[in-house]
């Protein structure tokens, strides 16, 4: 096969694979924030809240233990 | 919590690359300004004999503003935002201070070196990387130490999470990296010659097209990774901290950056419609230039958002004012730009002033504009004093403001003008005008443009005057404000 | 799925990496041999010439004069044939500039003689009124660096291959013996000069950088 022919092949399925990504990760942002997983837009206070002794605004995954307590 | 209550966040390096952001700054604008001038007047082409003609001058200007200010800017808001939003200081590492230190001092020599091996001639002649293999391996180190001291302080991080200004900062970190290498991989001619002539020579790894090829790859994407990427990083910070108002939406700031990232750099052969690369390259450019406008306006419009019912703020401060008007610039620019790489557009607009139009209503509005509110922003939380002037700062702001749309205007006419004076035909469809008819005509255009760079040099001024005051004789702050930056 | 992209630096920068390499792969890499390739008949740049494009580097002419002639009526009327990938097949680096604050260049040898430029160069506003060029009168006493433009031919002939002849080896000697046909060469560019400092300095042995600028713009054809 030509250097050509392979690039065409090339560009156009990473194109593809590349735009499945971005809208899974479009839906994944989305869905997580639905299901209660994830708070992105919590991150944003990343900067307002930026003392050294503040405390970290992390995104891990809440456990249930960490739940409990934020509930209370 | 932490247990040690006296940690401090440590701006040591932050507040040297403060310095030289100013120093080169002003430099490279008197540079600017002077070469603008030149074209106006010609006379003044001969202040400096060999060394001060408009040519040779030109790429100082260009490199000190860019790799000189700009970057500055860029280290010097690096190393403040990116402990604050890491929650870690730089004092809790003795290895990550000195990587600081080492990485301001050897780029404060470095650029000294390069700038005057340029003012000498040493120069590969290809825009923004002109400096030759010497002077190309101090500044690999100086890169390769700056991401040491990045990936060393993220490595130490308390905060898990990566605000989106350190993915910024990463994003400029590697595309410069990449980039940089590729463009100027050359053979020295001392070393493959047997030691004849001189050792600052060198000839490109690659030729005519291909070389057009790298280098505008580079070209285009030293502005995407230089002027672009570290300054969204900046705004991502600056706007939200000195507002008190979180970013409007953090997801949509995610997807912008993918965005950005996967473009931008397709873009690149905009530079190099109807050369001699293959079309399907020009066709892209053109394409990838049009698409590029919605990750650009993405983040713009994002941050125009986060002001959402705090337009109040913009009356109230003049940083904000900054701040929203450099994001305006930057969707002024990003529009521009596209519109450019269409084909039948470019046709008429390469090669005229407009290129340099479109490129300092970007800088000068946009870049330029965010260095410095950021530098403002961070003055009283260094230094823990009171920024000097309120009044300085508001009429430095009219003053570059009305500078930065002389600039372009002035610009705009003068490239179009001359676009469509190359190609006027007369009934016989023979050339209407000589080429000296299209330089004349543009005299005034050029005098309107040194103009605007005397006033915008003279705001800058204003700035490094009022940023020197707020250092020594600013009214000490007891405790760090908390967003709104205070100003007397 | 995505949540490692906020808190693992090295993967995110692994996919940052392979997502702006992408388009350099696609775009660059898969036409490089074709586009190297010279057209029938192209020379390699004579040493004098070489020395010529290396002051035409040094004082940026690119800043202002463009070396690429466009596929339009306009651009072909006033400046000759429109330019072709593979005349630029020896230039390292590509010279095409990207401003034209002064007119291309690509095909000057044409249309501009020997005696214009040598005018031209000492006092623009002579020979084109209303001319916004500075002159550049140092290039007729700054003496050319020979050497280093035949340390360039020779690595070029070297490391890419571009056919220069077997008299090009990377000695002193060869170097001292190809002097002569470089002075040679200026020979018959100042022969069409006036300036009497020139003249002495090419007699004496020196080339002025404005002779080797004159041989190279007049080999742009």
């Amino acid at each position: 096969m030509e250097i050509r022919e392979l690039q065409a092949y090339a560009s156009f399925f990473m194109s593809i694979f590349l735009v499945v990504i971005l809208y899974w990760y479009i839906i994944y942002l989305y869905r997580s924030e639905k299901k209660g997983d994830k708070d992105y837009e919590k991150l944003g206070n990343i900067a307002l809240d930026d003392e050294i002794d503040s405390r970290p605004i992390n995104t891990s995954s809440v456990t249930p233990s960490e739940k409990k307590e934020k509930d209370k | 919590m932490q247990s040690n209550a006296a940690l401090e966040y440590d701006y040591t390096v932050a507040k040297l690359f403060t310095f030289t952001t100013i120093l080169f700054g002003i430099l490279g604008m008197i540079i600017g300004t002077l070469i603008a001038a030149q074209l106006a007047f010609p006379e003044l082409n001969y202040l400096l004999g060999e060394y001060g003609t408009f040519s040779r001058l030109r790429p100082v200007h260009t490199t000190v503003v860019i790799y000189g200010f700009t970057l500055s800017g860029v280290f010097a808001t690096f190393y403040y935002v990116s402990q604050r939003v890491l929650k870690v200081s730089m004092a809790e590492s003795k290895f990550i201070m000195f990587m600081g230190k080492f990485h301001f001092w050897l780029y404060f020599v470095g650029a000294l070196l390069a700038t005057i091996s340029l003012l000498l001639g040493y120069s590969q002649s290809k825009e923004y990387a002109q400096y030759e293999w010497p002077i190309d391996i101090v500044i690999v180190i100086i890169w390769v130490s700056w991401g040491v001291a990045m990936f060393a302080l993220i490595g130490i991080r308390r905060e898990k999470a990566l605000y989106i200004s350190m993915w910024y900062y990463i994003a400029c970190f590697l595309g410069v990296a990449m980039l940089y290498l590729f463009n100027n991989m050359a053979v020295p001619t001392y070393f493959a010659s047997g030691g004849l002539g001189s050792i600052m020579h060198s000839v490109s790894m690659y030729s005519g097209t291909n070389d057009a090829l790298v280098q505008w790859w580079w070209g285009h994407n030293a502005v995407a990774f230089v002027f672009t990427v570290p300054i969204v990083a900046m705004i991502y910070y600056f706007l939200p901290k000195e507002s008190g108002q979180a970013i409007y939406s953090y997801k949509l700031s995610l997807l912008s950056f993918w965005g950005l990232m996967f473009i931008y750099l397709w873009a690149g052969s905009h530079h190099l419609l109807w050369s001699t690369v293959p079309d399907w390259m020009q066709t892209m450019g053109s394409v990838f230039s049009v698409v590029l406008i919605l990750p650009s306006w993405g983040s713009a419009i994002n941050m125009l958002l986060t002001m959402k019912g705090e337009w109040n703020q913009l009356t109230e401060n003049p940083l904000i004012k900054f701040m929203v008007l450099a994001s305006t610039f930057y969707m002024l620019s990003t529009l521009e730009g596209p519109i450019q790489a269409i084909k039948s557009v470019n046709a008429i607009a390469h090669f005229t002033d407009w290129i340099p139009g479109h490129v300092h209503d970007g800088v000068l509005g946009w870049v330029v504009f965010m260095i410095m509110a950021g530098l403002f922003h961070m003055a009283p939380r260094m230094f823990k004093k009171e920024i000097y002037s309120k009044n300085l700062l508001e009429a430095q702001f009219w003053l570059q403001t009305t500078a930065v749309v002389l600039y372009f205007t002035s610009m705009w006419i003068a490239g179009i003008t001359q676009g469509m004076m190359w190609r006027a035909v007369d009934e016989y469809g023979n050339l209407m005008y000589s080429f000296i008819d299209t330089v004349t005509v543009l005299h005034p255009y050029y005098a309107i443009r040194a103009l605007s760079g005397v006033l915008y040099l003279t705001g800058f001024l204003m700035f490094a005057y009022n940023m020197i005051k707020t250092m020594t004789s600013g009214r000490e702050l007891s405790e760090e404000p908390q967003f709104r930056s205070p100003m007397a | 799925m995505f949540h490692w992209l906020e808190k693992n630096p090295f993967f995110f920068s692994v996919g940052v990496f392979i997502v702006i390499a992408f388009a350099g792969l696609i775009e660059i890499l898969p036409n490089f041999a074709e586009a190297s390739r010279p057209v029938v008949g192209l020379k390699p740049y004579t040493v004098l010439e070489l020395a010529g494009k290396e002051v035409y580097k040094k004082d940026n002419c690119i800043a202002c004069h463009s070396q690429l002639i466009r596929p339009f009526k306009s651009e072909t009327d006033r400046y000759g044939q429109y330019s072709l990938s593979g005349e630029y097949a020896y230039d390292r680096p590509f010279l095409w500039g990207s401003k034209r604050t002064g007119p291309d260049l690509h095909r000057v040898g044409n249309y501009r003689t020997t005696d214009w430029h040598e005018n031209h160069m000492w006092e623009p506003t002579d020979v084109v009124p209303g001319s916004i060029m500075p002159a550049y009168k140092h290039h007729f006493t700054n003496i050319a660096d020979i050497e280093t433009a035949y340390a360039e031919a020779v690595t070029v002939k070297n490391v890419f291959a571009t056919p220069y002849g077997d008299e090009f080896q990377a000695t002193k000697e060869a170097w001292e013996a190809h002097k002569a046909v470089v002075l040679a060469e200026a020979k018959t560019i100042t022969a069409d000069m006036k300036n009497k400092d020139v003249k002495e300095a090419v007699a004496a042995g020196k080339i002025p950088e404005i002779v080797a600028l004159i041989a190279y713009l007049n080999r742009l054809k």
